[in-house]
């Protein structure tokens, strides 16, 4: 009778334990109610919302987004960080906000504490911008003692490359090729435009000139965060910017945002300019707002006269906060959301995928015409904003003298040395230097 | 107990505006004394930094002609057209139709007021343009906002058509205190509209377009939202308002100690304006 027992406490035990290694995985902690994430609102998610039922179904576990607008998203992250509250398990952020979350130590390092694996298949850009302190380029003072750790993953491989009327034009390779092409269909008495520009103050206008700037050769810094915007390349770049590819425009660009850009492309009033892939799959390229269905073609954005080219990264990221309490599992979905298995899924759902397998894939290519240069943008090494928690501010006084300078209210010249200026000041300010 | 009584009853209401009104100013004179970086005491530097500071000048240069502009072409426009419905309507429902017209642009969000303007202003696409190249005003498209004065005059009629009819509304309540027979005795008498408006009307609403202007001067040196929607502050720094640079300053630049002594600056301006108004509307009243 005795024996009978415990035979079958043994086997309760045993069921007991295949149970829950098969409800929590193996090594995992027991499942939270749920993971709750906090994410932007937008078509950035659409992806993320395609593939959740599936994680659901196989995980068991519910994941909740809480959506904000853009700025807001920023802040509550900030305030929650600052509070090492636990009212996130998971984010997604704007790769710009990497400087302030790295030096601040808000996020949980993926590699050393649950020892994250590079994979091939995933671009090499996509791990330096989720790295802290950045692998390149100017580091923040103070942060470059720091151990470098990754983390976040991408989730939404957004890079800004080229669009072009292919029905009317070759694809172009510098920009002289834009010149031409916008040279050869530009006819203001239809109207139709050579070229158009995302011109209005502050961030529109310095994602839309920032590639022209770098493609000339121009930098904003030095390696020590010293001021080396004024320089012939960047004036030149913005006359070139402000005077040629204007020439071509729609008038009253100046005050162009993205929506006012994809309308002038997708009712067929303009030949070319700078694209996300948001975009294409909302507006340009669907069939009941755009009348230019299957008539553009997607490139890497121009090259300069060095030959550089300069595509502008925007990633949004996935990362953990140190406060939350299902930091294991936040990991968990971090994996598999960005995992190749899910990738497809992803992609067919909505999402902009960021693994080379799917952006070249040609089937896929077939569907979305601008994976190609997608992976070319983030192969070329896709140029970042500058690492540092100040980029706002930069950005901002940037894009006031440059859609200034655009507008015709000063001059490339009078433009460049304010914007220098102000940024130095800036930066002093900001405890960069003295 | 009967000698806390008072106390105790006011408490709960002091303890609200402690809260809400006092600690948040207080806090903030604080922070405009400190390095926003390391939170050292420095002082009065941040003031004087704002007088060293080309871009603050150029958003109070901008801020002066938006609330200038408003502010005239608000009370003449709502006067004027308070006198012309008391003086033309006698209708009751005629009147409440006009009452109600005159209630949506105030119930609108100012961002939606921004983003329906927005359409309006577009090169191109935007009704306005259509409109005067239909009626052959304009050949071709006026850049009204991507160019320094079209801007200002875009942002201006925005404010014009939501808060316009709060001139007016409260213009038309004055009116309605003007004894009818002492009007129709100055029209006996020979009056024409405009002496029937000089002496007869205006001593009825003297101090209300004081009470309006108090309030216009207000809201139009802070405004914010839908110039934000409209031009963002462009072109360049064009229509870039103090409320607009105040915003920069605090939410891109994170210089939180230089946004509260610029936003001190801004409670100084709007308090000394109001108190001054206040006071010639005290004396307005008394008599």
């Amino acid at each position: 009778m005795k024996t009978g027992r415990a035979k079958l406490a043994v086997l309760m035990l045993g069921i007991l334990i295949l149970t829950s290694t098969a409800i929590a995985g193996p090594g995992l902690p027991p499942k939270p109610a749920k993971l709750t994430m906090a994410v932007v609102a937008g078509g950035e998610t659409k992806g993320l919302k395609a593939i959740l039922p599936t994680w659901e179904r196989e995980m068991g576990v519910k994941v909740e987004l809480v959506e904000f607008p853009y700025p807001t998203l920023y802040e509550k992250l900030v305030t929650a960080f600052q509070a090492n509250a636990s009212t996130f398990d998971l984010l997604i952020a704007d790769d710009p906000w990497m400087p302030k979350f790295g030096s601040e130590s808000w996020l949980v390092p993926l590699d050393s504490t649950f020892g994250y694996k590079r994979d091939n298949d995933i671009f090499p850009v996509v791990y330096d911008l989720g790295s802290w302190p950045p692998p390149r380029g100017p580091v923040p003072p103070g942060e470059s003692s720091k151990a470098r750790h990754l983390y976040a993953i991408t989730l939404v491989g957004n890079v800004e490359f080229f669009m072009y009327r292919k029905d009317l034009v070759s694809a172009p390779n510098t920009w002289d090729d834009v010149v031409a092409n916008a040279k050869k269909v530009n006819d203001s008495s239809k109207p139709f435009y050579g070229f158009v520009i995302r011109g209005a103050k502050g961030n529109p206008v310095i994602s839309e000139f920032t590639p022209v700037l770098l493609s000339f050769g121009a930098r904003i810094f030095d390696n020590n965060w010293r001021v080396i915007l004024n320089s012939k390349a960047a004036i030149d770049a913005l006359t070139f910017f402000t005077k040629t590819l204007k020439s071509y425009a729609p008038p009253g660009v100046a005050n162009y945002d993205a929506a006012e850009r994809a309308r002038e492309i997708a009712t067929g009033r303009a030949a070319q300019g700078f694209i996300w892939p948001a975009e294409i799959t909302d507006i340009v390229e669907n069939p009941s707002v755009s009348q230019v269905v299957g008539k553009l073609g997607y490139t890497l954005a121009p090259a300069g006269p060095g030959g550089k080219h300069a595509p502008l990264i925007g990633n949004w990221l996935l990362a953990i906060p140190k406060g939350s309490k299902n930091q294991r599992w936040a990991y968990e979905f971090i994996l598999w959301a960005t995992s190749a298995k899910m990738q497809k899924p992803y992609a067919m759902g909505g999402g902009i995928p960021f693994r080379k397998s799917v952006l070249l894939d040609a089937q896929m290519n077939k569907t979305f015409p601008f994976f190609k240069a997608m992976a070319d943008s983030l192969a070329a090494p896709a140029e970042w904003r500058p690492r540092t928690s100040e980029w706002f501010a930069v950005e901002a006084i940037l894009g006031t003298h440059v859609n200034a300078a655009l507008a015709g209210v000063e001059t490339p010249d009078e433009a460049i040395t304010k914007a220098a200026r102000e940024i130095e000041q800036h930066m002093k300010e900001a405890g960069y230097y003295r | 107990m009967r000698h806390w009584t008072p106390y105790l009853l006011v408490a709960p209401p002091v303890v609200v505006l402690a809260s809400l009104v006092i600690y948040p100013l207080l806090y903030n004179v604080s922070l405009s004394l400190r390095n926003y970086r390391t939170g050292e005491f420095v002082g009065l530097h941040n003031f004087a930094r704002a007088l060293d500071d080309p871009q603050f000048f150029a958003s109070l240069r901008a801020t002066a002609v938006y609330v200038s502009g408003t502010l005239v072409i608000e009370v003449l426009l709502g006067l004027a057209l308070a006198l012309l419905v008391h003086r033309t309507i006698r209708s009751g429902w005629a009147r409440t139709l006009v009452y109600l017209l005159f209630l949506i642009p105030m119930v609108t969000p100012p961002i939606a007021a921004g983003v329906i303007a927005r359409l309006i202003y577009t090169p191109t696409y935007g009704v306005l343009n259509v409109l005067l190249e239909r009626v052959g005003l304009i050949r071709t498209d006026i850049l009204w906002l991507s160019e320094p004065l079209t801007a200002m005059f875009a942002v201006i009629s925005v404010d014009v058509w939501q808060w316009m009819p709060f001139v007016f509304l409260v213009c038309f309540a004055g009116l309605q205190a003007v004894p009818i027979d002492t009007a129709e005795a100055a029209r006996v008498d020979g009056a024409d509209g405009w002496r029937l408006f000089r002496h007869i009307e205006y001593p009825y609403l003297r101090s209300l377009l004081l009470l309006v202007m108090v309030f216009r001067f207000t809201d139009t040196f802070r405004v914010f939202d839908h110039v934000q929607v409209l031009t963002g502050g462009g072109p360049g720094a064009t229509t870039e308002f103090l409320s607009l640079y105040l915003y920069l300053i605090a939410f891109k630049f994170f210089n939180l100690s230089y946004a509260a002594a610029l936003s001190l600056f801004v409670l100084f301006v709007t308090s000394v304006a109001f108190s001054v108004l206040s006071r010639y509307l005290g004396r307005e009243v008394s008599e």
